[in-house]
């Protein structure tokens, strides 16, 4: 009963002084918010590009060229389709690619592969046309029928020198904001037409492989019995591209969270000190009258509780309603490279139980860190002093 | 929290005795104080010496005041003897019990079960109502809400109050708020109430009430103290002490 009438002791303190809980409740939400969007953001992210385009492929092989990833011939697919197991495989062209000074990755798939794409405005590419993102149409102004240049460097085979290779693609498509993020600044075309903009008629830079379930491991032997050269991976391309486009931001993110926290803190700190004086006098005339310091601690406690327990769902609220019906406006861009004020595609975002209990933690530790000590301060003087 | 134990206490006072201390006094001596010194700011040059060596005892079931210009050190001893506050030297004895030394625990307890203090400033909770100021002792000891009202109303209508139990505690007149001020110290049942200069922010008529319900405790044997200016109010003592400069002029 004690613990009882404490706990409501300390929620007639949290509404009886508004002002001071608000202040306090919007300080933890200045702090948690970014926190929890960065993380819902980047978890989102991690899903997206696991399931877009064939990026949920079991496995992805290449060939070794001088110890990394080189190319592998586009026919080595129809082998490798032999191989006990196997349900699919699909050779693919993925490259980082400028355009108009803007980084874009380079997608070329098979035709039938790609015949399964949705989120699409416009048409699927037919020979010389390319689907586009949302962001790189924003970025070029440019639209269904218009024409795009892409220009590639690369080296002659016949006699080393280097030279740019230009070719216009005519613009059949553009992904709709849907389609997710790494869809914004994509560039899709069929393998064939991938194969040119490069010169390397035959050759993709992986093959995506799915298996049946448990046939993994037997799969990747049957692939190196095909060539011991294969290098096999089970983290496609594209995934890795835009995973590295967010560990870009990554630094940008840490920075601004420091700011965040060496503004949110001190702030906190002086909130929770924040009619100090009054809290001071009350707790003087509750020791004064019979209470115990454990007993008002108890109490302060509870209430520290209270404030962690508001403040932290509502941060989750606010930063669930900011993603996911404004689109992460303004914050998306502190989190995914190379977007502006209003995301080109619907931001990714997923919110999960963790970093939800985490924040739990976050307030409490925040909220207890101010009350707590001062509460102890004023009830451990004798009761006059803590009045005067 | 341990009202039955608190009783007992109360009932075998004897079994407090302090080792190291002489007792020269009787029983009937509730309070005593021996040689208190406070000084504020010790060995500085603002130091202010609010007692000086003051010798006192109070018998059980008196009504005692205390008279004497402002910064005599009223509310200094009244808080001493009250254990809000701690002395810089000397003893204070409350029931057989030496006060000096005890532990910050031992100090709330003692409160808790002999002491109800009425402050000067009244020092009522703001926020919230008559009833809860009253009762906010009761919070930690185990008391469920409807106990609590319970106990804080009839306190209140005995205090002629019974209207009142549910005003804010800043809506209330000085004597209304200073009533308040009084059932919140009566609400444990301590046996020694302590008043500070409860006649001086109250008209006249509050003041005739105030005795009114002083007379009344003192008839239910309790110890009272009080610090007073008020010439109709210390009549009704039965010993008026004067202090001047942190001693007593009496001794
Ligand atoms: N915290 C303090 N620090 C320094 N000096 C203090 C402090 N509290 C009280 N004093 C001084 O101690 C002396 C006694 O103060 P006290 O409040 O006990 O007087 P009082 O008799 O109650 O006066 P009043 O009738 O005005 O209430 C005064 O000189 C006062 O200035
Ligand atoms: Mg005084």
């Amino acid at each position: 009963m004690k613990h009882v009438n404490l706990l409501y002791a300390a929620i007639g303190n949290v509404t009886r002084h508004k002002l001071r809980s608000v202040v306090v409740i919007l300080c933890l939400v200045a702090i948690l918010f970014p926190f929890i969007s960065a993380i819902a953001i980047l978890e989102g992210v991690k899903a997206q590009s696991s399931i877009s385009a064939g990026e949920g492929a079991d496995i992805y092989v290449t060939m070794d060229m001088y110890g990394r990833n080189g190319v592998i011939p586009v026919n080595m697919a129809e082998e490798i389709k032999k191989i006990e197991g196997v349900t699919r495989s699909v050779p693919r062209v993925i490259s980082r690619i400028y355009i108009g000074g803007k980084l874009a990755v380079l997608f070329g798939l098979p035709v039938e592969e790609i015949k399964q794409m949705s989120f699409l405005k416009g048409s699927l590419p037919e020979e010389g046309g390319i689907v586009i993102g949302k962001g790189m149409a924003d970025a070029l102004n440019l639209d269904i029928g218009k024409n795009l240049e892409i220009g590639v460097r690369i080296i002659s085979i016949v006699n080393r020198i280097p030279l740019v290779l230009r070719k216009e693609y005519r613009v059949s498509g553009i992904f709709t904001p849907e389609s997710g993020i790494w869809a914004s600044d994509l560039v899709l075309m069929n393998i064939t037409d991938a194969n040119s903009v490069f010169e390397m008629e035959g050759f993709a830079t992986d093959i995506a492989v799915y298996t049946k379930p448990g046939y993994e491991a037997a799969v990747s032997e049957g692939l190196q019995r095909i060539s011991k050269f294969f290098r096999i991976q089970t983290k496609g391309l594209v995934r890795s591209y835009i995973e590295s486009g967010f560990n870009m931001k990554g630094g940008v993110f840490v920075a601004l969270y420091t700011v965040a926290f060496a503004i949110a803190i001190p702030a906190l700190l002086v909130t929770s000190g924040f009619g100090l004086s009054e809290r001071r006098k009350e707790i003087g005339i509750l020791k004064a009258t019979g209470w115990q310091t454990t007993e008002v601690l108890e109490m302060v406690f509870f209430e520290g509780i209270i404030l962690a327990l508001t403040g932290a769902p509502l941060s989750f609220m606010v930063s669930y309603i900011w993603i996911k019906f404004f689109n992460g406006f303004f914050i998306a861009q502190l989190f995914i490279a190379g977007i502006g004020n209003i995301p080109s595609f619907t931001v990714p975002a997923r919110f999960l139980p963790l970093p939800f209990i985490l924040s739990i933690f976050l307030s409490l530790v925040l909220t207890m860190a101010g009350s707590i000590y001062s509460a102890w301060r004023a009830a451990t003087v004798p009761p006059a002093e803590a009045l005067r | 929290m341990n009202n039955s134990a608190s009783s007992q206490q109360k009932a075998g006072s004897s079994q407090f005795s302090t080792s190291n201390f002489e007792l020269r006094t009787s029983n009937s001596e509730l309070i005593i104080c021996e040689g208190v010194w406070k000084v504020y700011n010790e060995a500085k040059p603002y130091e202010v010496r609010a007692l000086e060596d003051l010798s006192l005892s109070i018998k059980k079931g008196s009504f005692t005041a205390l008279k004497g210009p402002s910064g005599s050190g009223k509310t200094t001893l009244i808080s001493i003897i009250g254990c809000i506050d701690r002395q810089t030297r000397g003893r204070v004895v409350l029931d057989n019990k030496d006060t000096t030394g005890l532990s910050d625990i031992a100090l709330s307890r003692l409160r808790r079960q002999w002491i109800g203090f009425v402050f000067q400033n009244f020092n009522l909770i703001s926020g919230l109502s008559a009833w809860e100021n009253v009762s906010a002792p009761l919070i930690p000891m185990g008391f469920s809400i409807d106990d609590r009202r319970r106990k804080a109303t009839s306190l209140l209508e005995r205090l002629g109050l019974s209207g009142r139990a549910n005003h804010m505690s800043e809506e209330l007149s000085g004597g209304e708020q200073q009533r308040v001020a009084i059932a919140r110290a009566l609400i444990n049942e301590p046996d020694i109430v302590i008043l500070d200069e409860p006649t001086s922010n109250i008209d006249v008529e509050s003041i005739a009430v105030l005795m009114g319900i002083i007379s009344d405790l003192k008839k239910n044997g309790k110890t009272i103290l009080m610090s007073s200016h008020d010439e109709l109010a210390l009549r009704d003592a039965d010993i008026v002490h004067e202090l001047k400069r942190g001693r007593l002029s009496d001794n």
